[in-house]
């Protein structure tokens, strides 16, 4: 197994990484509140999601009752 | 719909409103936070996650029983109430879904693992996709309806066998409620858990009652459609 020490950020441009070396142990960088923010805005998007797809097939039946009338206005 | 139905329908829909505006500062400002393993505040996913899972039983149960009538005496009503309940029990699924790995990602270090849970859960929801999937592009015609009705009879078979998957095959999904758990170990975490049953009840309720009557309605329209076309009052080409 490769382990190595990464170096401190530097300002100087000649001392920019030119690699990335797989570290051991590094700390979990997923914070628990940004997960928390994430699941809670995903289930009221997926909610709104169902939402506006009921009103589009709502919108679809109406649609079909239009042309349905019309239809019968003609037919008479 | 009749004057009495449309009372009943604003009067759920405003008891959903509140108890979902009294739930979520509950849950964010009342209930401790717990699992400090997992970050503390991921642990608060639980009040919606556990909540939603409960109402995709709900809808599957709908789905179940709405399909076995319909199989054993077709009617309009049936089949809408049965696609109704496929249709919620995905939207309630793929809220489990969505939240269930964002906690385990903090609790687990992974967002998904083939936990019999999780796996159970996820085949469930496959199943409900399909019958609305199904109900959506193959047509309405008897055989496509009594299909679907037999695909959402054997998709909540599966039900059962979620909820009692810890139990029989183990894995990494916590057992806190019923089954041996230890339970919530504050009055707040048990009163923002049923506070969320509640809301998502009367939401499940909400959601059922505007698909099923969309459904009823397209079937309506169909069946006007057809007998216009038959008596030769109308035709589309």
């Amino acid at each position: 197994m490769h382990v190595n020490q990464e170096k401190p950020a530097s300002s100087n441009p000649s001392d920019r990484s030119t690699e990335f070396v797989a570290v051991q142990g590094g700390g979990d960088t997923t914070s628990a509140s940004s997960l928390l923010v994430a699941a809670y805005v995903g289930m009221w998007a997926l909610l709104l999601l169902f939402i506006f797809l009921s009103y589009r097939r709502q919108a679809r039946v109406e649609g079909r009752i239009s042309e349905l009338e019309k239809a019968l206005d003609k037919s008479r | 719909m009749n004057k009495r139905a449309n009372a009943i329908f604003g009067g759920l829909l405003v008891a959903t409103a509140c108890v979902f505006a009294y739930l979520i500062p509950f849950i964010f400002l009342k209930a401790p936070i717990a699992q400090i393993q997992a970050g503390g505040l991921a642990q608060k996913i639980f009040y919606f996650h556990v909540p939603a899972a409960y109402a995709m039983y709900l809808c599957g149960t709908v789905c179940f029983g709405a399909s076995a009538l319909y199989l054993y005496g077709p009617s309009d009503a049936r089949d809408a109430w049965a696609r109704a309940g496929a249709e919620c029990a995905c939207a309630f699924g793929s809220m489990v879904l969505l939240s269930g790995p964002l906690w385990a990602r903090k609790a687990w270090g992974v967002y998904w693992t083939w936990d019999p849970r999780l796996t159970t859960t996820l085949l469930s929801v496959l199943v409900y996709v399909s019958v609305v999937v199904l109900r959506a592009f193959a047509g309405n015609g008897d055989a496509e309806r009594k299909f679907a009705a037999a695909l959402g009879v054997l998709g909540t078979v599966n039900l059962p066998i979620i909820h009692y998957s810890v139990l029989k095959w183990g894995g990494n999904h916590p057992t806190v409620i019923g089954q041996g758990g230890g339970g919530l170990r504050h009055p707040a975490m048990i009163q923002a858990l049923m506070i969320g049953f509640v809301a998502m009840t009367l939401l499940a309720a909400l959601l059922l009652w505007l698909r099923a009557r969309l459904a009823l309605s397209a079937s309506r329209l169909l069946r006007i459609e057809e007998r216009a076309i038959a008596s030769g009052q109308l035709d589309y080409d």
